[in-house]
């Protein structure tokens, strides 16, 4: 550990000593927030939003059009949880996430976005040159589907309904939801591949 | 890009647990507190999402190049200086105590 990150664990401390003696922050409520966000938030409750859509249209319909309510149809929600969107690819439309000025990120479907999404360099090129991005991301998009970069903010956290995929129509959403990734969620990368599902 | 976004495969799993991101959100124990305690601080009346966000965009956009929770940080300290929450000067001193404990004192995290 390098001295000023060092210095800056021991500053983190320093704040939180004083704001616990002030009575402003309860340590008890920290610890909680962490392990929320640590260990029951993740992508997975997104993957159970997707299949859910993928498997019944008027939850799909209801997701689009309102997506925290929806989302907490499924018991996702939470002091953090306001304003998620849900935006759908179709056979000519790929959709993607961004957040240009910071990190915001729809948290009580998809967890603490990884460090990439925070980068200079998705944040920046994500707008500029999506479709480069993507396909150095591994994501190769044929020229005619248009791509559509959605650039969230505290109001709008948006995820990304992807096209459920060929072949799965015999699947409950509960085999449904072990194809969905994260990547997917954001418009990064595809669903996982039909016999995922079947090896998991 | 530095990292490569790969589909994770421990997520095709239907027993992983949902943090299994493949990827390590918080590389360091302070970093996983400044967090919460952001979050925990935001949760109660004394402050709301909003007025942080904004200090984290401006503290972010004034550095690209500066590790992301350090600007967390900063953006954290500017939102308890301007609400009069915690004056910089306590907070220095406070700092400069702890820096002062001899090593090998416990870390309460």
């Amino acid at each position: 550990m390098s001295h000023v990150v060092d210095e800056l664990a021991v500053r983190v401390e320093a704040v939180e000593s004083l704001l616990v003696e002030k009575d402003l922050v309860d340590p008890g409520v920290i610890d909680d927030v962490i392990e929320h966000y640590q260990h029951s938030v993740g992508p997975l409750n997104g993957a159970k939003v997707v299949a859910r859509a993928w498997t019944d249209s008027p939850y799909r319909e209801r997701l689009l059009a309102d997506g925290t309510s929806a989302v907490a149809e499924l018991g996702f929600g939470g002091p953090e949880g306001q304003l998620i969107i849900a935006v759908e690819n179709t056979p000519s439309v790929h959709n993607v996430v961004v957040c240009t000025l910071c990190s915001c990120y729809p948290w009580p479907v998809l967890g603490l976005p990884p460090r990439w999404y925070k980068s200079p360099e998705y944040r920046s090129r994500m707008v500029a040159e999506p479709r480069k991005v993507l396909s150095e991301m591994g994501l190769e998009l044929p020229d005619e589907v248009r791509v559509r970069v959605w650039d969230s903010s505290a109001e709008a956290r948006y995820m990304v309904l992807p096209e459920r995929p060929a072949g799965t129509e015999g699947m409950d959403a509960e085999a449904l939801a072990r194809l969905v990734t994260r990547d997917a969620m954001i418009g990064v990368g595809r669903v996982l591949p039909v016999d995922a599902a079947r090896d998991g | 890009m530095a990292e490569s976004p790969v589909i994770d495969a421990d997520l095709a799993g239907p027993v992983s647990p949902p943090r299994d991101n493949g990827e390590i959100v918080f590389e360091a124990p302070w970093e996983r507190r400044v967090f919460g305690l952001t979050v925990a601080l935001c949760r109660s009346t004394q402050c709301d999402w909003e007025s942080f966000r904004q200090r984290l965009i401006r503290r972010i956009a004034e550095d690209q190049a500066r590790p992301y929770w350090e600007s967390w940080a900063a953006a954290l300290e500017d939102l308890l200086a301007d609400t009069a929450m915690l004056a910089p000067a306590e907070l220095d001193a406070r700092h400069g105590a702890f820096l002062a404990r001899p090593h090998g004192h416990d870390h309460h995290h």
